[in-house]
């Protein structure tokens, strides 16, 4: 059967339609991309990973219970782990930065450095509620580490973090739920940075990136100060108690370091030591490719390698290539099993005694992470709001001027055929057929030589680059304009002049407000070009009176891999012409369109 | 005031010489236009302070051995009579006469491909969006949206996307719709042409869009009408209505296309190493070369004389183009 003309009809219409939807998505991707991606992370981009990234889920403590195992990671995901099938029963997110963890029977302690410090609730990890410490004003991204104890007698937490500036300490009662006391640490040797504390018997001790200080909260000030350079030459990163002993690890080495006498006695590795856990028999430290036993009683050392699944450049873990060596950064034992933990959330529980990894699996994924700081980065690197201003004041002073001048002039050509009216119309079009770069050089070398004459400096100020730009936007305008002029009947003028106004009268009553729709269509259309010249601004402007153009291209040249810093600044170049043309489009079509077909 | 009488003839009858009689007869039709002067004489000083006094010093320039050692003197610099043009045209051991006739090759395939992709882009676009459908005016202004993105944006923008390694277009060819079997240098090579056209013709055809939609929307629809009753195809209707009936449109956009296309400048300079690079012997156009001549290597008076071999091209190509149109205008008439 035959279809009917009016199905047809349909039938290509919608194909049409959705033809020309499919194409407007095309047209306007990349402008989406280029704002998509001025909101990701540069490695990101530089591994081609398409979906904005995910926080890292480096795992950073580990918890064994009877049945479950609790891994955190860095991005303040909490991850609670059946030990019998290793899959993730309970997952929350805290979504921190800088973080630190601490547990105690009901709860898990998150210090950070954007969310200060976090209790969760352990059967309940929807369950939380975040304290305030005084810890006066401090910029969240500048935060290297936080560190949170605990102290088992008194229900004690101790915060304190690794801050350009801050030498401090906080108490807080975690039955009351409020601060005891912010200590200062300042002394003799400030200033210092803090790096972790731990707590040892009656004492806190603050390991910073000069010495080694032990605090005592009871009378509030230092008892004493060791000097670990020799061991670690930047401070510990980390610091364990075992007994009345100290185990100190950083990126040079793990030392036991004996409390009572001061001093470092054993010596247990002389590499970036990850994460140190002490255990019933042994010390185990987690290195760059594994983890090493080191035995309490006689000097075995057992040294464990290829834990983990290996991962590929854009962060995903690949399972079928394989255990690989990776660091160590968390570990829980129990008995002969051992569970580490790695970057990228890999987990693995592997059996010291039969020597084999018996099973894996990954702590959930990092929140996406939507890098608004590109903006901030790029506004900082760059004095982009310096542009910004010049932009918008060169592009609007050129546009009223060369609009004041272009209207006249295309008034005067369209109603008056006074001698000359030809030759002037043709000089307006040839112009705009020289290469414009022929300008340049002579227009150059006439500001040079005028400043040479008379000491008014025209390259580089304002009033040169606006001068110039306002006469070169002179002839398309008139091109456009006199079309406009042209549509306005000529009726209405002779009437005026019947009834006794001069042509200035005519011209300021009657054509110019008939005008207005297409002096506005031009003048935006002047303001989008001026916002886009390069070379003239270029040659012609200084340091202070640098455009967006100009601006760009410096910038551009000192960061040619940092995708994420460019596309923000064409963002932001663009955003400003979009907005404008978004609000005076009516204007533009209409005008464009009625005056460059006609003329 | 435009009337229909033509120049006033001079009846009226004055002693004194010939000059005398010339000088009073100006001065009379000055007077009587004396508005129109008025507004027309800023325009007309700006003009030749900063367009005509430059072409002319160009074209001179253009004579001159104007180089590093020679630039503090300006137009003193010595003169030298036809050796740039020589240098630039015939002289087979200038390096500069190959780059030359390659960026003119480059310009002249660049201009031809961008013209007709726009041309046709946006004539297609126009018919898709000249029918009745909800949301009209919205899409239309979506699609113009292109040509709002500064070119220099353009230039980085697909800079980024042209990118071997990380750049999305590679990754959707390779990668994503596995229609390449690897991923090909895009700003390397014979490729670079393409990657300066399809950015050019993404920013641009927009325009042509908007030209041509209303064009389309000053055809009368009775046209359409009677060649429905006749039982006239689509496609029969498009030769014989709309595309003859859009002339005009495409004859200005022709013109705009030529002289926007062949002094094309940023996206180009800002696509190939952001703003400092050589673009390669297939992406290098007239004005980046003659830029790069000028402003790096400091070879004022060979690139004036480039300059003027352009201008001169393009004045003979738009007397052409004025010529058919004047022509095809009659006809019509």
């Amino acid at each position: 059967m035959a279809m009917s003309y009016y199905t047809k009809k349909r039938i290509r219409d919608y194909l049409i339609h959705f033809i020309m939807l499919a194409f407007l998505v095309i047209t306007l991707f990349p402008i989406g991309w280029m704002v998509f991606t001025s909101l990701k992370e540069n490695n990101d981009i530089l591994v081609g990973k398409i979906p904005f990234g995910t926080a890292h889920n480096d795992c950073m403590k580990m918890e064994l219970t009877p049945t479950h195992l609790w891994v955190m990671s860095s991005d303040g995901g909490i991850n609670k782990i059946d030990r019998k099938d290793f899959k993730i029963e309970a997952y929350e997110s805290e979504r921190t930065s800088s973080t630190s963890f601490v547990t105690d029977k009901d709860y898990v302690w998150v210090g950070s450095a954007n969310r200060v410090l976090t209790r969760v609730e352990k059967n309940n990890l929807k369950e939380h509620e975040d304290f305030d410490l005084p810890l006066g004003a401090f910029d969240q991204a500048k935060v290297v580490a936080t560190s949170v104890i605990r102290d088992i007698k008194n229900d004690r937490l101790w915060y304190t973090m690794q801050y350009r500036g801050y030498e401090g300490l906080i108490e807080f009662d975690t039955k009351d739920l409020k601060v005891v006391k912010a200590y200062d640490l300042a002394n003799r040797f400030s200033p210092f940075q803090i790096k972790c504390i731990a707590r040892v018997g009656e004492y806190i001790w603050v390991g910073t990136d000069k010495r080694l200080f032990k605090f005592s909260p009871e009378t509030g000030e230092m008892k004493n100060n060791y000097d670990i350079a020799a061991y670690l030459p930047q401070g510990p990163v980390q610091m364990d108690p075992m007994g009345d002993k100290l185990i100190l690890s950083g990126m040079t080495g793990a030392h036991i370091f004996d409390t009572e006498k001061g001093v470092v006695t054993r010596t247990l590795l002389k590499d970036r030591a990850q994460t140190v856990l002490p255990a019933k028999d042994a010390i185990y430290v987690g290195t760059n490719v594994g983890y090493e036993r080191f035995p309490l009683a006689g000097n075995g050392v057992t040294r464990v390698e290829n834990l983990f699944f290996s991962v590929n450049a854009r962060g995903d873990i690949e399972k079928d290539n394989g255990y690989v060596p990776a660091e160590v950064s968390a570990m829980a034992v129990d008995g002969p099993t051992v569970f580490a933990g790695s970057s990228y959330g890999r987990i693995t529980k592997y059996n010291a005694a039969l020597g084999r990894v018996e099973n894996s699996a990954e702590a959930h994924k990092g929140h996406r992470v939507v890098s608004w700081v590109n903006y901030v980065d790029m506004w900082h690197n760059v004095d982009f709001g310096l542009y910004l201003r010049n932009s918008f004041f060169i592009c609007l002073l050129s546009m009223i001027f060369s609009m004041v001048f272009a209207t006249m002039a295309a008034y005067a050509i369209s109603r008056f055929d006074f001698p000359g009216n030809r030759t002037f119309s043709m000089t307006i079009l040839l112009t705009q057929m020289v290469p414009y770069l022929m300008f340049l050089i002579p227009i150059y070398s006439m500001y040079v030589k005028f400043y040479e004459i008379t000491g008014i400096p025209l390259k580089g100020t304002f009033f040169g680059i606006i001068f110039m730009y306002s006469i070169f936007f002179i002839p398309f305008s008139i091109w456009i304009l006199r079309g406009f002029f042209a549509a306005i009947p000529y009726e209405l003028e002779e009437a005026a002049r019947i009834d006794g106004c001069s042509p200035w009268q005519v011209f300021w009553h009657i054509v110019l407000p008939l005008a207005v729709p297409g002096i506005i269509a031009t003048g935006v259309y002047v303001f989008l070009t001026a916002w886009d010249e390069l070379l003239f601004a270029w040659v012609l402007t200084s340091a202070d009176t640098m455009t967006i153009p100009v601006g760009i291209r410096n910038f551009v040249g000192n960061y040619q891999n940092r995708f994420d810093l460019i596309m923000a600044a064409s963002t932001v170049a663009t955003l400003p012409v979009m907005v404008l043309f978004f609000m005076l489009q009516r204007y533009i079509v209409k005008g464009l369109t009625a005056g460059a077909v006609k003329g | 005031m435009k009337s229909k009488d033509k120049a006033l003839p001079c009846l009226y009858v004055t002693k004194g010489s010939f000059l005398v009689h010339l000088f009073k007869d100006a001065w009379h039709r000055a007077k009587k236009y004396r508005f129109a002067y008025l507004f027309v004489l800023p325009t007309a000083l700006g003009m030749l302070l900063l367009h005509l006094s430059p072409i002319v010093q160009g074209i001179y320039m253009s004579f001159l051995r104007l180089n590093q050692y020679t630039i503090n003197q300006y137009l003193g610099a010595p003169f030298v009579w036809f050796d740039n043009y020589y240098n630039l045209l015939i002289n087979p051991n200038s390096p500069i006469r190959l780059g030359l006739f390659e960026a003119a090759r480059n310009t002249f395939i660049y201009t031809l491909f961008v013209t007709i992709g726009t041309l046709s882009l946006g004539l297609l676009v126009a018919l898709m969006v000249n029918r009745q459908f909800r949301g009209k005016g919205m899409i239309r202004t979506l699609f113009l949206f292109p040509w709002v993105v500064p070119t220099y944006v353009t230039g980085l923008l697909w800079g980024f996307m042209w990118q071997r390694g990380v750049g999305i277009i590679n990754i959707m060819l390779v990668d994503i719709l596995h229609i390449l079997p690897s991923k090909p240098f895009w700003l390397i090579g014979h490729n670079t042409i393409w990657a300066i056209i399809i950015p050019t013709i993404w920013r641009y055809w927009p325009f042509s869009m908007l030209l041509l939609l209303a064009g389309l929307q000053s055809i009368p629809e009775e046209l359409y009408e009677a060649a429905d009753i006749d039982g006239a195809s689509p496609w029969r209707k498009f030769w014989t209505i709309t595309f003859p009936l859009l002339q005009p449109v495409w004859a200005i956009l022709i013109i705009f296309g030529l002289i926007y296309n062949v002094y094309s400048f940023n996206i180009v300079i800002m696509m190939f190493g952001f703003g400092a690079g050589f673009p390669g012997e297939w992406g290098d156009l007239m004005m980046t070369n003659i830029f790069r001549n000028s402003f790096m290597q400091w070879n004022f008076g060979m690139g004036a004389a480039s300059s003027v071999i352009l201008m001169t091209t393009m004045f003979i190509l738009v007397n052409v183009w004025f010529y058919f149109f004047r022509k095809a205008e009659e006809r019509r008439s």
